[in-house]
């Protein structure tokens, strides 16, 4: 009989369809299976109900042979109503299910392989238990398939059974203790030692502007925290308890529920290796998303993986879906005796072993032909690996992560400038592939190193009890892949497909993106009112606090007092850049206490006299063209600064409004020290445009700002066209991250950084 | 008696010659054949400056002496040239000084209290503090300065501007309104080349935008063949039916001078001397001078370069009424500069130095270096240009990427926002310069600050229209590509590439002409 028949008039409940698995269930059963009506368990996602997502998937392109013009069914619609029966619901609260159902075949599951800890626990243990007593609920002898993996075995090593895994673990106190961790962690991570802790760390890098950055990093830094933590804890939990991570874990103790319903329901325990891209079945390749191996095969394509943990003589378990899905099929159709559960391995590892050997030189095989084309440098240097094992490996990963955070800590002190951010680019990038490399090899290296071998000597059992064209329609034997044709032809080319079509569209982007980098889009006049807001030191000239208050004080001083008024400079400059660092508006105090005493007019005077040429000749003639163009546009342009105010009087005519920090003076109009108001700087500035913007009926959405520091990161955030100048590395990382225009303004180079204003310049 | 100018031809024999490069200089061999136009040495100056000007003053051309003109009560007031005069800048004392002293001297004697002196610096940026003394000494700067009686003239000033009225072209002459209503207007010029002087002294010198812009326009000088001939320059003709109007209202008393070409002093020397007769000494500085400039840092070689003040003989100085005293000005001038050539060729060659008029203690951006090469040198003609019509000229400028920011703000955005439209004239013309010229930043800059008027970038890009129409190619050779690419010329690495890319349409084996200047010369192509 053929398994059609055997199945006929079956009604199969699918859990899980939407994922890999079940779609190529779902496809084969509507395809080769045409008695058998599919019940689907659908968690509704965003807006799309249950239905909506089957319709969603019927229109795929795999399903799209089974309707329309020579087939039964009209449409997809017609399809759905004569096959599919789709219930909304969730596994974490399994809904009531048909009275009439005859087979389960539960394929839903975390596939991650470090979730945290309670959802590992909520979905392949808690969840399978609800279903199964929803199942019993219905009273009939319905027949379990669940969908486990061949993993469960752990560490163990050796030949595993098609038997329950040997272990003598509760897995009730380990849910309780698993879904207790939550509130546990999230409880500590509230703890004042840690609260303190994230926002240091928030502070040393987000303070400069402002407390309300800084307190949104810290939280940030908070929940990151807390997710790592449930990940590490399912991890060590399941390692001490001899499996590799808490994928592995949950899904064994899965099983021993799937155990203890067996007595009610006829049981059968389906436990695929690592199922990759399809051999016939929906077509040759058939893959849906990433599955384990090909972050990695795509890696390696790129060049960016150097090495990897694995031995070379370990196998690796590889299966096509097709095989998978076949020998679901017939085990469903193989009901075993009450409390006597059915075990399956699908895996490929005991009669046609692949080892990571032939894996790594089929892969590579495949790039050699296949090149990926990047860019304009021609192919990619494909690594060869030596595999000299996990823990030099390891070193070597460690090493490059450690030479990666010394490089970063340089590349935040030194001075910036268009190569310091050059190379900040170059380490993201590095750190980026340390990250992925230090992800994969954590998660895979104990997969790639295992030392099992899964006995199928049921599943092959399944195949050859098949009869007729069933042994083609629903093979299961995976001895007959030949891998290395199954790597080259198939699997490489087909995950590697969506990525050579994004190369393209990201190559196109990416000349655009060169050519208008640091090109500013001309700026249009608008409807709404806009406003312009710009930095003045560092943004629109190259100066800083510092140097200007040289500027401003030496010209009244003679010979000596000048050589001391800048070896006191000199002298407190180490803990000046030290305030700076940490807070500007205090850094700035304490510069503007030394005005104390100058006299306010005669400052002015000295600013108009002498330092208006110096300022002038500084200006960045593309900071200026920008800034009238926007006038020109009608918008309305704004210096905020904390420079003091005489110095802005040489940009008087280039402003609509100067905000600036104000010397508070006493009844002789000399200089008290002292500010009349605090400096504008970090959020303040951000706080000014929005009050600003409030009370003149200013679009911010529309509007400009351009700055060059991290402390200026809240004004930038508030406007809807921020643009980073010659920023330094905090807010070039920013800047990059949000997408920002980032542009180079210089200043001339006919100026110069030694010549004082009236003491030693023409 | 110094040798005149002369041509020589190129053979086997003939050393590399010298050829000036922005801030530096190369010595370049050139194809056998090519004409090198020589200038005359310099001339024996006059043996004592101060009789000579006392002569000037005391026994001028078609004027009463200057003694005469001056009354107690009356408003007197002297205009002098700025800074772009002479080039590179003279070691002092400034001629100017001297013959300001000399007026200010008799105006005392004669009781004259009302006394200002104006540069008249036009549309050019005004000049500091320190420029000012140096043209008119200290004694005068410290006379006059500080009551204001010094002064820089502010075309954008209106309440000081006169409109005198207009040529019988329509031509409004508007100039400054202490000059315009002064009694006695004496103006003290520096006549370096023949562009200078007579009407252009106080027509433009001290006229406002409005009045320049009868002549500073695309279509005056394109026809303007050259600036250096005023009977053949429209412009000039311009300038004189002005120079009518204005001394119909005022009494212009006209003093100018002439200078030799003794422009490279000390270690400097042999950079006018001719190459074959350097001596030990002379090869040995131009060794040392080329390996220095080429390690020093691009700051340094520039501080040098601004430092550079030359000795400059007075070969003559005229004075009394504008139009006789300008031709004898410019038989002195010619006396200097003219060199005979016979015939125009394929291919002009030229050198472009450091200092141009406009970027005197500043740097030589794109603009200005093109209007060097492509305005004056160019122009450096009488009768015919150099080079035959759609013929080629080379040039040599590094013409890096370089702005001041300060001197010439609105350079800037010309090159970035009206080059990278259009390079031609006339339409940078109807479509751009109302723009600049009103524009009040940088009318702001050019009233208070150090800046050149927004405008004057365009002047200098109407000054090569001539070139522009006359010639074919225009190749720079080790020139910054980006640079001169966006004002449509082109860049070749060497002189040998520059020919052969030329050569399309002067063919394989051009006729060339190598101006040598500076030292300046005018060529007299018959």
């Amino acid at each position: 009989m053929s398994l059609a028949d055997k199945l006929k008039d079956k009604k199969v409940l699918v859990t899980g369809v939407t994922g890999f698995v079940g779609e190529a269930l779902l496809h084969r059963i509507i395809g080769e299976l045409p008695g058998t009506t599919v019940v689907a368990i659908i968690r509704p996602k965003g807006s799309l109900t249950g239905t909506d997502r089957m319709a969603q998937l019927l229109r795929k392109d795999i399903f799209k042979p089974f309707y329309g013009e020579g087939t039964e069914y009209a449409d997809a619609e017609a399809l759905s109503a004569a096959r599919i029966q789709v219930i909304d619901g969730d596994l974490s609260d399994v809904p009531e299910l048909p009275k009439d159902l005859d087979i389960v075949v539960h394929c839903a599951g975390d596939v991650s392989f470090d979730p945290p800890i309670h959802e590992a626990f909520t979905t392949n243990v808690l969840g399978t238990k609800s279903l199964l007593e929803r199942i019993v609920e219905t009273g009939r002898p319905v027949h379990y398939v669940h969908i486990s993996t061949a993993y469960t075995a752990g560490r163990r090593r050796g030949a595993i059974p098609e038997a329950p895994v040997d272990h003598f673990v509760d897995w009730r106190t380990e849910a309780e203790a698993g879904m207790a961790m939550k509130s546990r962690i999230e409880e500590q991570s509230r703890s004042a030692p840690m609260l303190a802790k994230f926002r240091k760390e928030a502070e040393k890098l987000h303070r400069r502007a402002g407390h309300l950055t800084a307190a949104a990093d810290t939280e940030r830094r908070r929940t990151e925290w807390v997710a790592k933590r449930l990940v590490e804890t399912g991890t060590e939990r399941a390692r001490s308890l001899g499996w590799t991570d808490c994928y592995t874990f949950t899904k064994a103790l899965g099983e021993r529920v799937v155990e203890e319903f067996s007595g009610k329901l006829p049981t059968s325990i389906v436990r695929p290796a690592i199922i990759e891209s399809a051999l016939q079945s929906p077509h040759p390749g058939w893959i849906e998303g990433f599955k384990m191996a090909e972050p990695l095969i795509l890696a390696y394509g790129r060049g960016e993986l150097p090495e990897f943990p694995a031995s070379p003589d370990s196998v690796i378990e590889i299966i096509p879906v097709d095989h998978v899905v076949g020998a679901i099929c017939a085990v469903m159709a193989t009901e075993p005796e009450l409390s006597k559960p059915e075990y399956y391995h699908i895996g490929s590892g005991s009669r046609n072993p692949l080892t990571f050997e032939q894996l790594y030189a089929g892969v590579r095989a495949y790039f050699s032909k296949h090149p990926f084309d990047l860019g304009e440098r021609g192919a990619v240097r494909l690594p060869v690996w030596k595999f000299p094992g996990g823990d030099s490996v390891e070193t070597m990963l460690r090493y490059g992560e450690r030479a990666h955070k010394i490089a970063d800590k340089i590349i935040t002190t030194v001075p910036r400038g268009e190569r310091t951010r050059k190379y900040a680019r170059e380490l993201d990038v590095q750190k980026r592939r340390l990250d992925f490399l230090r992800r994969y090899m954590d998660l895979y290296s104990e997969y790639a190193q295992a030392e099992l071998q899964f006995i199928d000597d049921n599943v092959l059992a399944l195949h050859n009890a098949l009869e007729g064209d069933d042994k083609e329609k629903f093979a299961c034997d995976t001895a007959v892949v030949d891998w290395q044709y199954y790597l080259q032809e198939l699997h490489c080319p087909s995950v590697t497909e969506s990525m050579r079509r994004l190369d393209v569209v990201r190559k196109k982007r990416n000349k655009a993106l060169a050519e208008s980098a640091g090109v500013l889009k001309k700026v249009e006049p608008s409807e709404a009112k806009v406003v312009a807001a710009f930095d003045m030191d560092g943004t629109l000239l190259s100066s800083n606090v510092i140097e200007t208050y040289l500027w401003m004080r030496l010209p009244e001083l003679d010979g000596p007092q000048r050589a001391g008024e800048i070896g006191a400079m000199l002298r407190k400059l180490p803990k000046l850049i030290a305030a700076e660092r940490k807070d500007r508006g205090t850094f700035l105090r304490t510069i503007y206490r030394r005005y104390a005493g100058a006299d306010l007019e005669e400052l002015n005077q000295i600013v108009d006299e002498i330092l208006a040429e110096h300022v002038l000749e500084r200006l960045s003639g593309a900071a200026v063209r920008r800034i009238r163009e926007h006038r020109a546009a009608g918008h309305k342009t704004i210096l905020i600064t904390g420079a003091v105010r005489p110095l802005t009087r040489p940009l008087e005519p280039l402003f609509d409004e100067i905000v600036a920090a104000e010397l508070a003076v006493d009844d002789r109009g000399r200089c008290t020290g002292f500010l009349s108001g605090p400096p504008l700087v970090g959020e303040s500035r951000a706080a000014w445009l929005k009050h600003h913007a409030r009370q003149t009926n200013i679009d911010l959405s529309k509007s400009f700002a351009y700055a060059d520091s991290h402390s200026d990161l809240p004004m930038l955030s508030t406007v809807g066209n921020p643009v980073a100048v010659s920023p330094d590395v905090s807010l070039f990382r920013a800047a990059r991250a949000a997408r920002w225009q980032i542009v180079d303004w210089k200043t001339p180079s006919t100026s110069s950084r030694l010549e004082l204003p009236g003491v030693n310049a023409r | 008696m110094s040798r005149p100018g002369f041509v020589l031809e190129v053979d086997d024999r003939t050393p590399p010659l010298l050829v000036h490069n922005g801030e530096g200089f190369l010595l370049e061999r050139f194809p056998q054949g090519t004409r090198v136009v020589y200038p005359p040495e310099a001339l024996p100056p006059v043996r004592d400056v101060d009789e000579a000007i006392q002569n000037a003053l005391l026994n001028p051309i078609e004027s009463e002496p200057l003694p005469e003109l001056l009354r107690p009560g009356m408003r007197l007031t002297i205009a002098f040239d700025d800074i772009s005069l002479p080039l590179p800048p003279m070691k002092k004392p400034d001629i100017r000084q001297r013959v300001i002293e000399a007026v200010l001297e008799l105006a005392a004697q004669a009781g004259v209290d009302d006394v200002e002196l104006i540069s008249a610096n036009a549309l050019h940026r005004r000049l500091t503090p320190n420029e000012l003394r140096e043209i008119v000494g200290e004694r005068v700067f410290r006379s006059f300065f500080p009551d204001g009686k010094l002064y820089n003239f502010d075309a954008e000033d209106r309440d000081n501007l006169t409109h005198l009225g207009q040529t019988r072209h329509g031509e409004d002459v508007e100039i400054s309104k202490r000059a315009a209503e002064s009694d006695l207007l004496v103006y003290v010029n520096v006549n370096l080349v023949a562009m200078d002087g007579g009407h252009k002294s106080t027509s433009i010198g001290l006229a406002s935008y409005k009045s320049l812009k009868h002549h500073h326009n695309s279509h005056t000088m394109i026809h303007s063949r050259s600036f250096m001939d005023h009977k053949a320059s429209k412009m000039h003709h311009s300038a004189w039916r002005m120079g009518e109007v204005l001394t119909s209202h005022v009494k212009v008393f006209q003093i100018e001078t002439t200078l030799n070409n003794d422009i490279f002093g000390g270690p400097i020397e042999f950079l006018q001397k001719r190459e074959w007769e350097w001596s030990i000494k002379d090869q040995a500085s131009m060794l040392g001078t080329k390996r220095a400039l080429a390690a020093a840092p691009a700051k340094v070689r520039h501080k040098i370069f601004t430092d550079v003040r030359s000795n400059y003989g007075l070969t003559g100085i005229n004075a009394g009424s504008i139009e006789p005293v300008h031709e004898k000005t410019i038989e002195a001038v010619h006396r200097q500069h003219l060199v005979e050539v016979q015939g125009q060729s394929d291919v002009a060659i030229m050198g472009v130095p450091f200092v141009g008029p406009y970027n005197v203690n500043s740097v030589m951006n794109p603009i200005l270096a093109a209007c060097m090469g492509l305005g004056y040198y160019f122009n450096s003609y009488r009768g015919n240009p150099v080079v035959r019509k759609d013929g080629a000229v080379i040039l040599y400028h590094p013409v890096d990427y370089e702005f001041s920011q300060l001197h010439h703000p609105s350079y800037v955005d010309f090159f970035e926002e009206v080059l990278s439209e259009s390079t031609d004239p006339a339409t940078i013309e109807a479509k751009f310069e109302k723009q600049y010229a009103e524009d009040p930043w940088y009318i702001h800059l050019y009233r208070t600050s150090y800046a050149y008027h927004g405008v004057h970038p365009f002047y200098m890009w109407y000054w090569i229209s001539h070139a522009l129409d006359h010639c074919g190619d225009i190749v720079w050779v080790g020139a910054n590509r980006k640079t001169v690419e966006r004002m449509g010329f082109r860049s070749a690495s060497t002189l040998q590439d520059a020919l052969e890319m030329v050569s399309h349409s002067v063919g394989r084996s051009p006729s060339i002409t190598y101006l040598h200047n500076p030292p300046h010369l005018l060529a007299d192509v018959r």
